[in-house]
């Protein structure tokens, strides 16, 4: 009996002591949140650990960035609740935390960079000579010193980007939180942000990442979590989930022209899913040496000319397609 | 709540505010183009100056038959001046038809023949003189033809007293002193009352009239300080409006409010940074219109820091202002976007400012306007700063108002930040 008992208490001391251990940078239980009669959320948790770069996937309008809205205290759930290491995200110091990225840059175009970076270090409560000194670091990290003190309506997109993130960095927060950081940026820009992402990472800062781009989550990520109209439908590693939930191959083909109802005829011919953008085409497969003459004589038979053709291993968007029947950018 | 939040909203407030060519041109161009063109225009340096006619004469009389005919009364007109200035730029014709030609043209406000024989009968009878009177308006006709009435009845009864006091000398002088009547005044000589008598046939009243009306409407550079003030409470009005209600919807509409809202930063803070931002912006205004007008426009704007009195004036611009920026926040609860609530409050501002006395003098609009004047606190503000300003108001006479102006300020201005909040409610959720 006593030797029972002292087993209870060590279950429960161990349990304590995890939970101590283990306290989330984020933590999103059981959320819900409803417009009118409109369900943005329905019932998501998720959490983020310390350190940890972790994805929200989900094509436009899954409820990302309302999730995103109540991390950083902006919305109010109207069920479940978000702790920001046990904080809840309204007090301040749940905020100075944070770092929040959101998807419009933000920023005044009537003020320089400077001013613009100057403007949001008093908001974290930081001025005079700490925030100056802050500032050009982050300037010099982001790039932008010799552009500091121009407008910034006079800035490019990919450098008002920029400007943005170094934004977010000013207070040091302990958990970034970035929603859609490379949104319409060309692929230099992307790569670029996604280098400085992985720069912050290394000083052991937490980032919630929401995007729609499945390579991004692919490169970044250390856990992806797959939203679908207000719910979360998967979680894991990007590999875990591509093994799990992805196809056993693709083929992988790239057409010279477009062909018109090709997603279609494909559909018709294999009765796996298809993904076509443009000149590219995705076909998922389980046999590939069996699919690979269908889907051939498919593309010739509609007029289509291949320039190239692969069998590759499935990406997260393929995963997405594979849980939802529909493509991210759907 | 921390100052160096609030600061921040301030500071940021200010410059991107002068930055913007836009609300630049509202702020500061705009009442100063309104106050330049009023002085050059509507009050030009020639006001309260005697006008001066354009008179074309034709004279027939240039006889030497007496010593005064047509050719002294044209020299007379020549050179007559009142204050300086000339009353008549006389243009000389040889004939009626040219005169008329031109009269009908309205190259000339007024024509006179002079008929021969003028002179003589001037001196020994009654002189005939034909007069035209002419003007580009209604207004201009009637100006004209008193002026021009005015001066032909002083003229001849200046002739009649003089004639008198010919007759006087030759013909009363010749009554007996010893001749006396007993009137209503005692007993005087007949003489005397002949006198009196004839001279109240020419002279029946001899007014004195004076000008006894507030310095403020009599003197151009008193006028123009009134209009500056009318500037400065028309660029309140709608500026103020406009700071109120674009304060959260721009944040919106340029995607800054979710960012805001996530760093420790409060709604309190944005209301007060944003509310000081205003009011330094709507300062810095209200200095550069008072700076212009009195070296561009020489408006005479009287403000004496050792006279406690006026220390009201600073105070009743910030209830003024804060009016304004309580009235643009209630206006946010409708502006959709950033051009919609510019354009709300640019309307109503610009129209409150042309139909509550805050421009136009209360005295101008007609009856119903001027109940809405009456009733608007933002012109009893106005109206008190107008008093100790140009008509050196005591404090006495000012005390009850400012009471006033302070309650409903902060009525309004409490009604303006439940607006304030409701609003960032309703962009948050939306």
């Amino acid at each position: 009996m006593v030797g029972k008992d002292i087993k209870v208490s060590m279950i429960i001391f161990s349990g304590i002591f995890i939970m101590n251990k283990t306290e989330h940078a984020i933590d999103v239980i059981n959320v819900w949140k409803k417009y009118g009669d409109i369900v943005a959320l329905r019932g998501v948790s998720i959490t983020v650990n310390e350190g940890e770069i972790v994805s929200l996937l989900g094509p436009n309008g899954a409820g990302k960035t309302t999730l995103i809205s109540i991390i950083v205290g902006i919305l109010r759930p109207t069920k479940g609740r978000v702790l920001i290491y046990g904080l809840d995200p309204k007090n301040p110091k749940a905020r100075s935390m944070i770092g929040f990225c959101p998807q419009e840059p933000a920023l005044n175009d009537n003020l320089t960079g400077r001013e613009n970076m100057m403007f949001y270090a008093r908001l974290y409560g930081i001025d005079g000579i700490e925030a100056k000194k802050r500032i050009n670091e982050l300037l010099e990290v982001v790039g932008l010193s010799d552009d500091a003190d121009r407008l910034v309506r006079r800035y490019s997109g990919g450098m008002k980007r920029r400007l943005s993130l170094a934004i977010t960095l000013i207070p040091n927060p302990k958990i970034l939180v970035l929603d859609e950081p490379t949104l319409g940026m060309d692929p230099n820009i992307r790569r670029n942000i996604w280098n400085i992402i992985k720069e912050v990472r290394k000083e052991g800062k937490s980032v919630l990442l929401a995007t729609h781009y499945m390579e991004e989550a692919d490169e970044l990520s250390d856990r992806v979590y797959i939203m679908h109209e207000g719910r979360i439908i998967a979680e894991g590693t990007p590999e875990q989930l591509k093994e799990i939930y992805g196809p056993p191959s693709v083929i992988e083909i790239e057409l010279y022209r477009t062909v018109d109802k090709i997603e279609e005829e494909l559909r018709d011919a294999l009765g796996n899913s298809i993904i076509v953008k443009e000149k590219l085409i995705r076909a998922h497969s389980r046999a590939p040496d069996m699919d690979v003459p269908r889907v051939v004589s498919c593309i010739y038979k509609a007029g289509g000319e291949i320039k190239s053709l692969k069998v590759t291993k499935p990406t997260l968007e393929d995963v997405f397609l594979k849980l939802t029947g529909r493509r991210l950018e759907e | 709540m921390k100052w160096v939040r609030i600061k921040a909203f301030a500071i940021s407030y200010v410059k991107a505010f002068f930055r913007d060519k836009a609300s630049a041109f509202w702020t500061v161009a705009w009442p100063l183009l309104i106050l330049i063109l009023t002085a050059y225009v509507f009050i030009p340096p020639s006001f309260g100056k005697p006008t001066t006619l354009k008179v074309g004469v034709v004279n027939k009389d240039v006889s030497s038959v007496a010593s005064f005919n047509g050719t002294s009364f044209v020299e007379m007109l020549k050179t007559l001046e009142y204050n300086g200035t000339k009353l008549f730029n006389v243009i000389v014709y040889d004939n009626e038809t040219s005169l008329m030609e031109n009269l009908n043209k309205g190259k000339l406000d007024v024509g006179m023949v002079i008929p021969k024989g003028f002179g003589l009968n001037l001196t020994y009878g009654q002189a005939l003189l034909k007069v035209y009177v002419s003007g580009e308006s209604t207004y201009d006709l009637q100006v004209n033809r008193v002026i021009i009435s005015e001066f032909i009845h002083g003229f001849s009864r200046e002739v009649a007293v003089r004639k008198l006091e010919m007759m006087k000398k030759y013909i009363l002088e010749r009554i007996s002193k010893n001749v006396t009547i007993n009137t209503p005044h005692g007993i005087i000589t007949l003489r005397e009352m002949a006198w009196n008598f004839i001279l109240s046939i020419v002279v029946p009243i001899n007014a004195s009239i004076h000008n006894v009306a507030p310095k403020a409407v009599m003197d151009r550079p008193y006028l123009l300080g009134w209009y500056a003030l009318g500037a400065i409470g028309m660029l309140l009005l709608y500026s103020g409006f406009n700071i109120g209600a674009t304060t959260v919807v721009e944040e919106k509409e340029k995607g800054r409010l979710y960012r805001i809202l996530s760093t420790p930063a409060t709604e309190v803070d944005m209301l007060i940074g944003k509310t000081i931002g205003g009011l330094i912006v709507l300062s810095l205004s209200s200095l550069i219109i008072i700076v212009a007008a009195i070296t561009i426009v020489h408006a005479r704007i009287s403000w004496d820091p050792f006279r406690l009195v006026d220390w009201l004036v600073p105070l009743h611009f910030l209830l003024i202002s804060l009016m304004c920026i309580g009235i643009g926040f209630i206006l946010s609860l409708v502006a959709k976007t950033v051009s919609g609530a510019s354009s709300i409050s640019t309307i109503l501002g610009l129209m409150l400012a042309f139909i509550t006395g805050v421009w136009f003098p209360k005295s101008w609009l007609p009856k119903g306007l001027k109940v809405l004047a009456d009733i608007s606190p933002i012109t009893w503000s106005l109206d008190v700063i107008r008093d100790i300003m140009i008509r050196r108001a005591t404090l006495t006479e000012v005390a009850l108002p400012t009471l006033k102006c302070i309650i409903i300020t902060l009525m309004i201005f409490l009604l303006g930040v439940i607006a304030y909040r409701k609003a960032i409610r309703k962009y948050i959720e939306a």
